[in-house]
């Protein structure tokens, strides 16, 4: 579970990241050269040790072999009804999971009685990894879509309450100090200077959530449902059909990656001022 | 001409005049781990309508904890503190502040910065706006209208700063060591861009700094304070003409005022250093 210094130093690590300097244009030319035949060159060598003999080609299939099970799985129409079924959990997870962080890190973050109040529970509650739930989450919901939502929303909670917590609590106090000579009323002050003074620190821990949140969704559909990647992905496996299993991992990063680097664009966008 | 306007307005009005703000017996005590520090020791002056006091004094004399209490950020203390004979408790709208800090809204244009204030004592945006524009120009910044206070220089910010803290029309202005984080020269230009804006705007300045030449290029009047507690050693009137600029600093006139200063200063370090050393 990703601390307190993690949501800052990603933040610094924003900030001052982009000052590399390539010695000269070659250099940077055979960089690109390189980066551009890393992935034919991995699928190219991968292909040739499977096909080799040297290893089982059941267990161990080339990437022939699993982009045909890919497209097979897309020709079934499977793919899209397990893509729908993963991409609903995770979405409608994360964004109940945000707003309930956001709701409640204002809340603990600006009124210590109820940071009083909460605060010891939800620490107590943290650090128990998600996945650890399942258990108790079959009991509570048996194999419904309630159970999944819940393993997602409580992985994002956690993470974005704790960020949005220390981004209301680390907000600039010359900022307020300065809104309040200029007539600022203290019952604006949340709108005005707080919610935008913390939003750097939200964002952080939205990002850490995007991953969180596909993290709790293995376990969520590993604990049984009817339809989703990772159940593919089980299913798969159960049929020792090793290339599904290879082709639904490959659709689970690549997803993960999309969502990551779609939010990375927003975040820029919200917090416009950098 | 030059010496009709050395007198200030200060000296005349004052005796008509209710101060612009009046600290009788101000102390501030803070706990802290090692027990109560007197931080201010019965501090009492006056400041005249419309005048220009610069508090000078070494670091941790106390001098910014007496213009956030003027401020009404700084409570608990004892005495009393009257603005415009109305007793202080909190921040109100008619005196404003700059820090040593600019502390811009960074997700606001400068526009919207200066447009804060009037924006939150009711006026609308177009009103907020057109104040704001009005400021924009009068501290130069017409091309950065737009622009985040990320992108201006140190002393770009402190410009936006006091224009902002300008745009309430306040009867006090406090400044706390405002051009304190400055390299020398830009010091030097903000100090002759603020005694400039002074002849435009009517407010009362008071001006917290550790320099000495600061004070007397700025103040119609310096306190001189020492540390620990803090406390007002001597009051020294400054009356070079106005309108003045920096280059005051080469008239034998501010070399004697810098002497009487820094004797008060010299006689106080060596107190301080004996007893330090008696101890």
């Amino acid at each position: 579970m990703p601390e307190a210094t993690s949501a800052e130093s990603d933040i610094a690590l924003r900030t001052g990241g982009r000052a590399r300097r390539p010695n000269s244009v070659g250099l940077r030319r055979l960089n690109i050269l390189v980066g551009a035949l890393s992935l034919p060159l991995f699928i190219g060598l991968w292909e040739l040790v499977s096909r080799s003999g040297t290893v089982n080609m059941v267990l161990f299939p080339p990437p022939t072999v699993v982009a045909a099970a890919v497209l097979e799985w897309i020709r079934s129409g499977q793919f899209f009804s397990d893509l729908l079924a993963s991409l609903f959990r995770v979405t409608t997870g994360f964004i109940v999971g945000g707003a309930l962080g956001i709701l409640l890190g204002i809340l603990t973050g600006q009124f210590p009685v109820i940071s009083s109040l909460l605060s010891p529970l939800f620490h107590i509650l943290r650090p128990i990894p998600p996945i650890a739930f399942v258990p108790i989450v079959i009991l509570w919901f048996g194999l419904s879509e309630a159970g999944k939502l819940f393993l997602v929303v409580w992985g994002v909670f956690f993470t974005v309450w704790l960020s949005t917590h220390i981004g209301v609590q680390k907000v600039d106090r010359g900022l307020i100090r300065a809104a309040l000579m200029l007539g600022t009323p203290r019952r604006q002050m949340l709108q005005e200077i707080v919610l935008l003074g913390a939003l750097p620190y939200i964002v952080v821990g939205l990002r850490t959530a995007v991953s969180i949140s596909f993290y709790t969704l293995v376990a969520a559909e590993l604990a049984g449902a009817f339809a989703g990647i990772v159940y593919r992905i089980e299913i798969a496996q159960q049929n020792l059909q090793t290339g599904q299993v290879m082709g639904g991992l490959a659709a689970l990063g690549l997803i993960s990656f999309i969502a990551d680097r779609l939010f990375a664009a927003l975040a820029e966008r919200i917090v416009w001022w950098r | 001409m030059k010496l009709a306007l050395a007198s200030s307005p200060a000296s005349d009005e004052s005796a008509r005049k209710q101060p612009a703000i009046q600290v009788s017996n101000l102390s501030i005590v803070f706990d802290t781990k090692g027990g109560q520090v007197i931080a201010v020791d019965r501090v009492s002056f006056d400041v005249a309508p419309g005048e220009f006091v610069c508090i000078a004094g070494p670091s941790g004399c106390g001098k910014s904890t007496v213009l956030n209490t003027i401020a009404g950020l700084e409570v608990p203390f004892e005495g009393e503190i009257l603005v415009e004979g109305a007793p202080v408790y909190s921040p109100r709208p008619d005196v404003g502040m700059v820090f040593q800090q600019p502390h811009l809204f960074p997700w606001k244009s400068v526009r919207r910065n200066i447009a804060h204030g009037p924006r939150m004592l009711g006026k609308s945006t177009t009103e907020a706006y057109a104040i704001a524009d009005d400021l924009i120009a009068m501290v130069g910044l017409k091309r950065f209208a737009d622009a985040y206070p990320n992108t201006l220089s140190g002393g770009m910010q402190q410009r936006v700063a006091i224009a902002r803290a300008l745009a309430n029309q306040p009867r006090v202005l406090l400044m706390d060591e405002p051009f304190g984080a400055l390299d020398a020269q830009t010091r030097t230009v903000m100090q002759d861009n603020l005694l400039a804006l002074r002849d435009r705007i009517k407010a009362t300045i008071v001006f917290v700094t550790h320099d000495i030449d600061e004070a007397i290029v700025l103040a119609d009047r310096v306190l001189i304070m020492s540390a620990g507690p803090g406390r007002i050693l001597r009051e020294v009137a400054v009356k070079l003409p106005r309108p003045r600029s920096s280059s005051v600093l080469v008239e034998p006139a501010y070399h004697s005022l810098k002497k009487d200063c820094l004797d008060v200063i010299r006689a106080e370090g060596l107190r301080a250093f004996n007893q330090s050393d008696a101890n």
